[in-house]
Order: structure tokens, then sequence, then C-alpha cells
């Protein structure tokens, strides 16, 4: 009955945040709940799903296209997280700097990457990293390099999902990058001025330590972007699991061969994986005081 | 002799940034030319930077290999109707959050923040039964509902309608205003500023997304942009036909570039274009 009064003396407010608590139940917490119970089944998404245990985890430790997936996955995360940082924190530092003539227009240009869809630029990479057409293969031959099947060789087929990856998100952590950068006190580096330190030291004495949260609220959303890519590599896709991100290997089981239990399994997987990358960014973020 | 001292920093920061310039502009624009390319015309290597006979054939060729005006039709559809969904239960849902007092209300903000922990995306394959049960799938509206109130646009929205003053709000329910009526008249206005900047983000985002169109619209009718596009390399055998996909990708990429550059300028406004007077 109390709880009852309760809604009724407050029910404009219940009801104006109501529709996202339900949309949360139905399509948020419900398929996540339901994926871990998939995962203990054998089941096509159509007949009725058989109870098998564990053994779809079995299963994937002995599956060498997870593990390929896994591997690729790793390599996503660490090699394309590094160089977008580290990019980005380039850009940033131009962006940052007030003598640049122009630098409303090259704000506003270099971002456009990321509002690009990375589908429509996954082919334009494609047709830029084609062995026989592509401007890349051309380019090298100047440098005196053979022609390279990026796209067609297991070897290679990694890199061009890595530059699209990298091209597309190193503005948008740039941006974030820079909004660490304009909090920085103008008088820090007048004093370092004062003391007669350049600018490599200034950076690595004032710039650095002042954007190092910033800078590791950035690896956390690398790492949830990471273990999430699918269009990337979905579009630039290589041969057999060459390149095939975690992600993609999910999709694959479940819509293309239809083992529901298995890549419900592969789902528990990233759940686990981004639970934790998006619990220390939880905690972090709390700790800045930004929520 | 007189030399001015050449700023050896500020010449390096204008090169790198011309260089970044260009690798971010290079591939768009570049897409544009081999996309303008007739049949004839070399597409490989750097003889492919010139144009000699622009032509618009390819940007008709395309009609014949993917429904454009469905797909196109499906795109502008899923994001304006995601985006008028989304601006109004998040906004909706942050003033509720901001201007009012109900028990349980921090508890329950920081519930819709920590549901950004979970990541729709590993929810795949029951979401996906779920919409086959909802009869949604290949409807437009299971790529919108899903998202209509976004755990950031609440958590955006309430940090804006909470620096509104509580006076105006307060002489407005003196006046018989109603409870909707205030969030709809009053608070609606001031916040266009936070309206027009989520906006931008949320339209990138819809008109971009691919994921959920291609596993819940799987009828070529009901195709966004994306998904029809990600199906013109395999549409002609074994010869990629390139200037036709160049010329799909830019149906693709120009609406979000005209957008984010017409918005730039409305992002500027702050709240003090707002009818916030004491």
């Amino acid at each position: 009955m109390k709880l009852i009064n309760i809604i009724r003396r407050n029910k404009h407010p219940y009801i104006f945040i109501l529709p996202f608590f339900i949309l949360f139940l139905v399509f948020k917490l419900y398929p996540l709940l339901w994926t871990i119970r998939i995962s203990f089944t054998e089941w096509n998404g159509m007949n009725e799903p058989i109870s098998v245990g564990f053994q779809n985890y079995k299963d994937l430790f002995n599956d060498y296209m997870f593990w390929d997936a896994v591997y690729n996955t790793i390599i996503y995360w660490l090699v394309g997280g590094f160089f977008i940082i580290a990019i980005a924190m380039l850009l940033s530092l131009l962006l940052n700097y007030k003598k640049l003539k122009g630098l409303k227009f090259f704000k506003v240009v270099t971002f456009l990457p990321n509002i690009s869809a990375a589908i429509a630029m996954g082919l334009i990479f494609g047709m830029l990293f084609d062995q026989n057409l592509g401007i890349i293969n051309e380019l090298l031959e100047i440098f005196g390099i053979n022609r390279i099947n990026w796209l067609t060789s297991t070897k290679f087929s990694k890199i061009p999902v890595l530059t699209l990856y990298i091209w597309r998100f190193v503005p948008w952590f740039a941006l974030v990058i820079l909004s660490g950068l304009l909090k920085i006190p103008i008088e820090y580096y007048e004093a370092a001025k004062i003391d007669g330190a350049n600018k490599i030291q200034q950076f690595i004495k004032i710039t650095l330590p002042n954007i190092s949260r910033i800078l590791f609220f950035c690896f956390i959303i690398v790492t949830v972007n990471s273990w999430k890519m699918f269009n990337e590599s979905y579009i630039l896709k290589g041969p057999g699991t060459s390149n095939i991100s975690l992600f993609q290997y999910l999709y694959q089981s479940a819509f293309t061969t239809f083992k529901m239990g298995y890549a419900s399994a592969i789902g528990v997987v990233l759940i686990i994986i981004l639970a934790i990358a998006s619990a220390i960014q939880f905690i972090i973020r709390k700790r800045n005081a930004e929520i | 002799m007189n030399y001015k001292k050449v700023n050896y920093n500020s010449v390096l920061a204008h090169f790198l940034i011309i260089i970044f310039t260009f690798i971010s502009l290079f591939p768009i624009v570049w897409m544009f030319i081999i996309a303008l390319k007739s049949p004839g015309e070399s597409i490989s290597g750097f003889s492919s930077i010139w144009i000699s006979n622009p032509t618009f054939r390819n940007f008709v060729n395309i009609f014949d290999k993917i429904p454009i005006w469905s797909s196109m039709f499906n795109s502008f559809f899923t994001t304006l109707m995601g985006l008028i969904t989304t601006l109004f239960f998040c906004s909706l849902a942050g003033y509720g959050f901001a201007k009012y007092k109900f028990p349980g209300r921090d508890f329950l903000f920081y519930f819709v923040i920590a549901t950004l922990l979970i990541p729709p995306e590993v929810g795949a394959i029951p979401l996906f039964i779920i919409m086959r049960k909802l009869n949604l799938i290949n409807s437009l509206w299971s790529v919108i509902i899903p998202k209509a109130a976004t755990a950031i646009g609440i958590f955006y929205m309430r940090q804006y309608i909470i620096d509104v003053p509580e006076e105006i709000l307060e002489s407005a329910r003196i006046d018989g205003a109603s409870e909707f009526g205030i969030y709809y008249k009053l608070i609606l206005p001031i916040i266009k500023p936070a309206l027009a900047t989520w906006a931008l983000l949320v339209v990138i985002a819809r008109w971009n997304s691919f994921f959920w169109p291609l596993i819940f619209l799987r009828k070529t009718a009901k195709h966004t942009l994306m998904v029809s596009i990600s199906l013109l390399p395999v549409s002609e055998g074994l010869s990629t036909p390139w200037t036709v996909i160049m010329a799909g990708t830019t149906f693709a990429i120009v609406p979000v570039i005209v957008v984010f550059l017409l918005l730039q300028k409305y992002q500027k406004a702050g709240m003090t274009t707002g009818s916030v007077k004491g």
C-alpha cells in the first residue's frame, strides 16, 4: 500500500523515466541472461534446444577458429589501440597549438573520418589496398617493394582492417584528449618556460601527467571498441579466419551456420571480457567525478 | 640584413597538420574521383587520380545493382524515427531525473549509468529471437525501438536540464501548467542546443549503423543503405565493379558529411541562447 502511495504521489517522474527501464529489461537484460542459458545448449534457433552442459565451452577451447579470432582481436586491440592513442595524441597536440592558422578548418576536416560509415570506407579501403589496382601497392613500388596481396593473403589481411580502424578512430580520441589538454592551466607552461624547459621537457613533465587519466580512459574505450569490432573486419574480409574478429565469429556461428548455443558461448566469453573492461572504466569515471 | 626568426615549431606543426588533413581527406576525395570515371578510363594506381571525362553514369548504373530508392528510404526512415524517439524519450527521462525529487531517484540514475556496462551486442542471438516473436524481423522498427531511450542520452540531457532555474518551472506551475506541459512548452525550447548536439551524434550513429540492420532486416526491400552497399562487391561475379561501388559509397557518406557541416555551427550555440532570464 505504501509503495503504491509513493508511486501515485510521484507518478510524473516515474512515468517520464519508465520507457528506458522497459526497453532495458526487454532488449538488454533479458537477452543477456538468455545468452548465458543458450550457451549451455545445442540449438539451431528453430527446434527445441538440447541441454549439453559445458560442451560448447569445451568445444570452444579446442576450436582453432575460435583461437584465431581471439588472436586477431588481441592484435586489433593492442596494435590498433596503441596507434590510435599515439596518433590521436599527436593530432590533439596540433589542434591545441594556438599559433596554427586555420585551426577551426583543420578541426572540422580531420574529424571527417570518424563520421564516415565504416562499411563505406571499408569498400574504399578495399580498393586502395587492392593488389593490382590499389594505390598503396603503387606507392610501395616507388620504394622498390613488390606488390603485396593485402586482402588475399593470410599474412597481411589484418593490415587493411587495422588501417581502417585506426583511420576512423583517431579523430574521436583526439577530441577526447584535446578536452583534457584544454583543462591544463596555461600558467604551468609559463612557469616551465621561465625555468628554461624546452617543448619536449614540457610535454613530459606537464602535459603527460595532466592527461594520464584521460589516456587511461581512452585505453579502456579502445579495449571495449576492439573486442566488439565487427564492421571493419566484416567488410575487409580476408581468406579463412585470417582476420576475423571474435564478435564476427559469433555472428558467423549464429547467423550463417546456426549454431546458436556455440555462438552464445562466444557471447559469454565476450561478456566477461567487456564487463571487466567496462567495470574498470566505470570505477575510473566515478573517481574522476565525471558522473 | 634583417631576417625574421623562423619558428621551427610552427613550421613543423603546419606541416604535420597538412599531412593529417591529406590522410583524412584522401580516401573520401578519391572515392568521388573514381565514382565520376567513365568506363574506359584508368582506375588503377596513380593514373586514376586524373579524370578526363567525368560522368554521372555510375550513379545511374547503381540503380540496376541495388534497390537504391528503397535503401535510401529505409536509411532515412530509421535515422529520422530513431532521432525523434531518442530525443523525446531521453529528454523526458533526463527532465524526470533532473527536476523531480522522488524516492529512489539517485539509485535509479546510477542504475541507468551502470547499464552502460552491458554492450547490447552480446545479446544479439536472443534479441533476434525476441524480434522474431514480436514479429519485427524485416520491420524497420526493429532497429528503432531498442535504441529509443539510451543511457548516454538520458545522462547528457539530465546534465543540461539540471541548470535550468527552478523558479521558471515554479512560476509555470502557479500559472496552472501541467507537468508534461512544462516539459513540452518550457524545457524543450530551452534545451534546443543540447538537443542539436545530441541529434548530430544520433544521426551519424543511426545512419552508419550496420550490425543491427544486417541481422534484423533480411529482405532486400528492407535493407538499409549500408547493408545494400555491403553487398555490392559480390553483385557481379568475378570482376569487381569498382566505379559503381564508389558511387554507392558516395550515397552513403555524403548525407552525414552535409549534416555534420550544417550542425557544426549550431553546436556552438550554448546555454546562453536559451530563454533563461532569471
